[in-house]
């Protein structure tokens, strides 16, 4: 099994249920190709760059899962005929994941996380909207 | 004389050690979501900063330059600030 994370942007504008759904929905894609998701990472909406189809704002969600080659391959299918999704960006990062460790992982790195306040998010978008 | 001479000394003394800084702390990770510490190696305009300027080692300005390419793609970082809003 292979550790891979995509990054995608969803449009910004979307009802919060609408939004709930289209995150929802690629994590079952995952699940229905015999993957294993490790994680699911609101940011929220933020700023870009860079306009994306228009739109100087998106929500980045980040979803970590395990699989094998063809799940990955289906969610960017999926992504690309979905008109939600704006941008959507795979990196593969690592061979032969054991995804129970990588979950206890996620959950640490979360815990932590928690523990020091989120200024450091908010200072991020700051910086971009300059 | 004598100052013309204290001048062209300090000229040839004047360049400053550089270390890499991901070799001197390890604890440093090159992530391309981590838009805060790629923007230090980024010029105003979004260019990437040589390697000279930098002073990075080879290895992790190689592994830098991938993640802010990454950034770019996924709109994290700009391209190029010319079109600006």
């Amino acid at each position: 099994m292979r550790y891979y994370e995509t990054l995608y942007l969803i449009n910004p504008d979307l009802a919060e249920e609408d939004y709930q759904s289209v995150s929802k929905k690629f994590v079952d894609i995952v699940g229905r190709h015999s993957g294993e998701v490790i994680e699911v990472q609101d940011w929220g909406r933020r700023p870009l760059a860079y306009d994306v189809k228009k739109f100087d704002k998106a929500s980045f969600v980040l979803l970590r899962f395990c699989g094998e080659n063809r799940v990955p391959e289906e969610l960017q299918r999926e992504m690309r005929l979905d008109d939600r999704v704006l941008k959507y960006q795979t990196v593969k990062l690592g061979e032969d994941a054991d995804p129970e460790a990588l979950r206890r992982q996620a959950e640490e790195a979360r815990t932590k996380s928690q523990e020091t306040p989120k200024s450091e998010a908010e200072e991020e978008s700051g910086e971009g909207e300059e | 004389m004598a100052f013309n001479r204290e001048r062209g000394r300090f000229k040839r003394t004047f360049h400053r050690r550089k270390v890499c800084r991901f070799c001197a702390d390890s604890s440093l990770v090159i992530d391309y979501k981590d838009v805060k510490t790629l923007r230090h190696f980024t010029t105003e305009r979004g260019k990437i900063t040589p390697r000279r300027i930098s002073g990075n080692c080879a290895k992790h300005q190689r592994m830098l330059t991938v993640a802010i390419k990454q950034a770019r793609n996924i709109a994290l970082l700009p391209y190029t600030t010319s079109t600006l809003r």
